[in-house]
């Protein structure tokens, strides 16, 4: 799993690269982490190289959406791929998450 | 690895989807030939047809054969006088939960056929059906017994069959208490789930009541699936792998025909996720 953050209009953008699983979970939980310990509570998820979501993935998603939320930032999500759209949707996430075909429109919808 | 023992538990569970289910002798093939080994079965309506076959060892065969002999338009094809009856003149001839529109002798001989007299403790992988309980809607784990009786409780599809009166309780279908049982592999100590589900098609046209229910009862199911899956997959300390197989053309209820087709799809989509359960199992 590779994870790269940038930054776009006081947004992170965060490019993640392989599968979410229960062995590249604590990774990816741990570099959210260490973004919201930064203030960095507006988060992009650039998903379009995330090939996979199993439990595991679902469930760092989930503690990176109650973390970001409670400090009133939030993780909104793009480039959702299909295999990956197919766990969300059946898991009712597409219900709680803000989902964008662009990463610039994800990032607009914080202004 | 994602547990702290030897080698992790691995239950598979099949949930509810009529003919579709049979896509999961196609995940069953692909396990087989990687000598993946599961430590438990857990089925819900027709998918309860599928677990029992492949815990009791079954060959690709030897399952498509007995489905091919169970499952025809026949066993519904005969409707019940005395549902009619209940239904028409409720107060006359007593209208009560053993309603059903459908004769089921025709079923309940099929399913004796297939099953012969096997029983819970002859499988080669533990088994456990599921079915609902009709007067307080919990979800009713089934784990001894005849097996025939067991999948008759799991596959009482409401309205249709009557429900099965097993140990004092009548039980119907499986998929109202939960379409796809994750929770029990969960409860029963499995690490790794492969969860073959399916989501209950709507009608194209509402054209009869018995549609309008199909479609009413399709909604209320879809919406139980994902409600249910998503806490499992919250709850469940380790992995939840989904196997959803895509079918290009509608599966109907008696599309038996299609069987090979169902069977190939369920093999597809568990190529797809074969990597990854692989990894997670150090392979």
């Amino acid at each position: 799993m590779e994870i790269h953050d940038r930054q776009a209009d006081g947004v992170t953008i965060l490019s993640l690269r392989g599968s979410i699983d229960a062995m590249t979970a604590p990774k990816i939980t741990e570099f959210i982490q260490g973004q919201v310990s930064r203030g960095n509570i507006k988060l992009v998820a650039d998903f379009s190289g995330v090939d996979y979501t199993s439990s595991a993935g679902l469930r760092v998603l989930l503690g990176a959406i109650k973390e970001t939320r409670a400090q009133g930032g939030d993780l909104r999500l793009t480039g959702v791929q299909p295999d990956v759209l197919k766990v969300l949707n059946l898991s009712g996430f597409t219900n709680i998450l803000k989902m964008f075909d662009t990463a610039d429109a994800a990032v607009a919808s914080y202004s | 690895m994602v547990t702290k023992r030897d080698k992790p538990r691995i239950a598979l569970v099949i949930g509810s989807g009529s003919v579709k289910c049979a896509a999961a002798i196609g995940l069953k093939k692909v396990l087989e030939r990687e000598h993946i080994d599961v430590d438990m079965v857990v089925g819900c309506s027709g998918g309860a047809i599928y677990a029992s076959l492949i815990a009791l060892g079954w060959s690709v065969e030897r399952a498509t054969e007995s489905t091919l002999r169970m499952w025809t338009r026949e066993v519904t094809a005969k409707r019940s006088t005395r549902g009619i009856l209940q239904l028409t003149l409720p107060w006359v001839f007593k209208f009560d939960e053993s309603f059903g529109l459908i004769d089921d002798r025709l079923i309940n001989r099929r399913l004796h056929d297939g099953y012969g007299n096997a029983i819970f403790a002859d499988t080669l992988i533990p088994l456990f059906v599921t079915a609902t309980d009709f007067y307080s809607g919990e979800q009713v784990v089934l784990s001894e017994g005849r097996i025939e009786d067991a999948v008759r409780a799991s596959i009482s599809i409401p309205y249709i069959f009557p429900p099965q009166k097993l140990n004092g309780r009548f039980l119907i279908d499986g998929y109202q208490s939960d379409p796809l049982p994750i929770g029990v592999a969960i409860k029963e100590g499995a690490d790794i789930i492969i969860a073959m589900g399916f989501e209950s098609p709507y009608q194209e046209h509402v054209t009869s009541l018995m549609r309008y229910n199909f479609q009413i009862a399709s909604m209320t199911s879809n919406n139980l699936l994902k409600t249910n899956y998503a806490f499992h997959n919250l709850a469940h300390h380790s992995e939840i792998i989904p196997i959803i197989p895509e079918f290009k053309h509608r599966i109907k209820l008696f599309d038996t025909d299609k069987l090979p087709y169902v069977i190939e799809e369920g093999e597809h989509a568990a190529e797809q996720q074969l990597p990854f359960i692989k990894s997670l199992l150090g392979k």
